[in-house]
């Protein structure tokens, strides 16, 4: 049992920008992974270049034994999922569309879909609580019911990687709370989820690995609640903050105030 | 008394009833596959599709300038003529066979090719202002068919008074716009905004020159303005079959790519991520909506609305699922425009107005209405 995902000298230009410098780390299987980084620092450019949506300028990523580069598109589809931070205009399009799409990787005939990928697509739709919205149009849903959707249309994929960007924007505390809980379950099978978000307290508390990036290069990598001080914070984001143990022992971190030329 | 009681109770019962036979019938509806229901919902659309154009084509001709004949004498010389193979006809045979025939023919073709070109380009670059003229087809065609009655050009392979001239400069014109667009697109980058910007400025520059060939063949005007507003005027035998046949062709063939379609509606990157070639997907399905078009254009000028409005229609009636919604769209589109036709060969005789200028006034308070009642929940 190696590792599933292994990231080895990866960089990425456009143009003359180099969006990625030297990225290198490994994660296991069934853990959930914090990629945590301020704005245009790198995340979705490198979640891209896994799944395999970007081609990476150089270096190699490997997913379960396989090299990511050598593999074609559908091949990739069947080992990682991605979620995007918003559905977009979807034309009508219903939930249970929607979350039959992930499916897309494993259909070979050219028309309907089998029964058996309409009953994961049904278990899916169950496991995250929005079965009874199957037939609603994607533009109804709530924020939370969005998000628990795209969710769902990864789930389908039954992927070993989940990339999920963004997944709690726009949500309030309590979907938030309610969406970190079902990507953690996820990783508690063999499935190993990695996320991209702005909530550092939030990611502290559900990842057990975090990722800190910097205009496209790996600050550090580790245990949150050994890597996430003050002085990181300060390093990353050039903001000063408090960075402290509520009383179940898990890091908050209070942005205080902008601290340019850092 | 009790006669009134009775019935009341019996009107409540029968209230009851038929509110347990509904909630039998949701819980039914509730349990039902979706695949299952799709299939269901698709067999209804082929169906009723076939009847209500069948009808529709018998509507259209019985109905003429000349004045309206039974449907079933219609319909026996319609058979008659085809029996008899065009020869020796008499009066109604001759009408129904080498004047209505062919429009309706020709009107089906062009209704659903439009449509479905138009669906395919919304899919395609994700905006719902999209038409079948959005990489400048339109403005190419016309651009060429009203310098080909300005300047008086004539082709080497078509003699100058050929009733092909017009179609074959339009085709030509019609391309060379599409490959000026996907040109400029494609060295942009290629993403869906810069296919929008990229066919705007085409059409734009197309649609100036036009507009200077216009000013110079005000003598000459008539000869064009059917085709700039679209007719089916000068639809014969001869060129029915070559809209007909490749418009409905293309369009039933392109149903084949309908959950591809679905899969762009989630965006170029996630259709990428899920294992889809999107480049090479969505440079096929370009050109062949692009070549589908300008067949439709060729013969019969440039109709707007249907390629906007019938695949929004579909989909608010439908969904977005677009193994439903490109069926229907053929059906809708060949209906509207046969009825189209219709009014604009019979609604101010013996004058015949533009097609296209029906297809806006019959569809906008059809579509108005169904905005009013589905706008809220659709963001197509």
């Amino acid at each position: 049992m190696g590792n599933l995902l292994e990231i080895r000298g990866l960089n990425k230009t456009f143009g003359d920008f180099d969006a990625l410098s030297d990225i290198e780390f490994a994660v296991g299987r069934g853990k959930m992974i914090g990629l945590i980084g301020p704005n245009g620092c790198g995340k979705s450019t490198m979640m891209k270049c896994i799944c395999k949506v970007h081609e990476p300028s150089s270096g190699t990523i490997t997913i379960d034994g396989n090299d990511v580069g050598t593999m074609r598109p559908s091949e990739v589809a069947r080992l990682v999922a991605s979620v995007p931070a918003e559905a977009g205009p979807t034309f009508g399009m219903s939930v249970m569309d929607m979350v039959m799409l992930g499916r897309y990787p494993y259909i070979n005939k050219i028309w309907w879909e089998d029964p058996e990928d309409e009953r994961i697509a049904a278990e899916a739709l169950r496991t995250f609580g929005i079965y009874d919205l199957r037939r609603k149009q994607v533009s109804l849903l709530s924020s939370g019911e969005r998000s628990r959707a795209l969710i769902a249309k990864a789930y389908v994929q039954e992927p070993k990687l989940m990339l999920v960007d963004e997944p709690t924007a726009h949500l309030d505390m309590k979907y938030k709370l309610q969406v970190m809980e079902y990507l953690r379950s996820m990783s508690k099978t063999d499935m190993t989820v990695m996320v991209a978000e702005h909530d550092i307290s939030l990611m502290a508390r559900y990842c057990d690995l975090c990722v800190i990036m910097r205009k496209g290069r790996i600050v550090t990598v580790g245990d949150p609640k050994k890597v996430i001080d003050a002085d990181l914070i300060k390093n990353v984001y050039e903001v000063d903050s408090r960075v402290g143990l509520d009383e179940d022992g898990e890091i908050y971190v209070l942005p205080k105030r902008y601290v340019s030329g850092t | 008394m009790e006669n009134e009681e009775e019935t009341r109770m019996k009107r409540l019962m029968s209230k009851a009833k038929k509110g347990l036979d509904g909630l039998k019938k949701d819980m039914e509806d509730a349990d039902e596959s979706e695949i299952s229901r799709k299939k269901r919902r698709f067999a209804v659309i082929c169906v009723f599709g076939i009847i209500m154009s069948v009808i529709a084509f018998l509507i259209s001709i019985s109905i003429s300038s000349g004045g309206v004949i039974p449907v079933s004498e219609a319909l026996s010389a319609m058979f008659s003529a085809i029996g008899k193979g065009g020869e020796n006809l008499d009066v109604v045979e001759l009408y129904i066979y080498q004047a209505r025939l062919p429009r309706a023919m020709a009107a089906i073709g062009v209704g659903a090719g439009l449509s479905v070109a138009g669906c395919m380009y919304q899919a395609i670059i994700r905006n719902p202002l999209v038409d079948p003229y959005i990489t400048g087809v339109s403005s190419g065609a016309g651009c060429f068919a009203v310098s080909i009655v300005a300047v008086g050009l004539s082709f080497p392979f078509i003699g100058s008074g050929s009733l092909y001239l017009i179609p074959a400069a339009a085709v030509i014109g019609g391309l060379i716009a599409f490959g000026a667009t996907m040109t400029v697109a494609e060295g942009a980058g290629g993403s869906a905004t810069n296919y929008i910007l990229s066919g705007v400025i085409v059409g734009f520059a197309f649609a100036s020159v036009q507009t200077i060939f216009l000013s110079l063949a005000k003598d000459n005007l008539t000869n064009i303005m059917w085709w700039l507003y679209g007719s089916f005027a000068n639809i014969t035998w001869e060129n029915a079959w070559i809209v007909f046949v490749p418009s409905l062709g293309i369009s039933v063939a392109a149903m084949v790519w309908a959950r591809e379609f679905n899969l762009f509606m989630m965006g170029e990157e996630q259709a990428k991520q899920l294992g889809m070639n999107v480049k090479l997907f969505k440079r096929t399905m370009m050109i062949v909506a692009s070549v589908l078009t300008a067949v439709c254009v060729a013969f019969v000028g440039i109709i707007g609305f249907v390629g906007l409005v019938v695949p929004h229609a579909c989909r608010m009636a439908l969904g977005g699922d677009h193994r439903l919604v490109m069926p229907a769209s053929i059906v809708i589109g060949a209906m509207l425009m046969l009825f189209a036709d219709l009014v604009a060969r019979t609604a101010m005789i013996p004058y015949e107005l533009p097609v296209g200028a029906i297809t806006a006034m019959v569809g906008t308070p059809v579509f108005a209405w169904m905005l009013i009642k589905k706008g809220r929940e659709y963001d197509g």
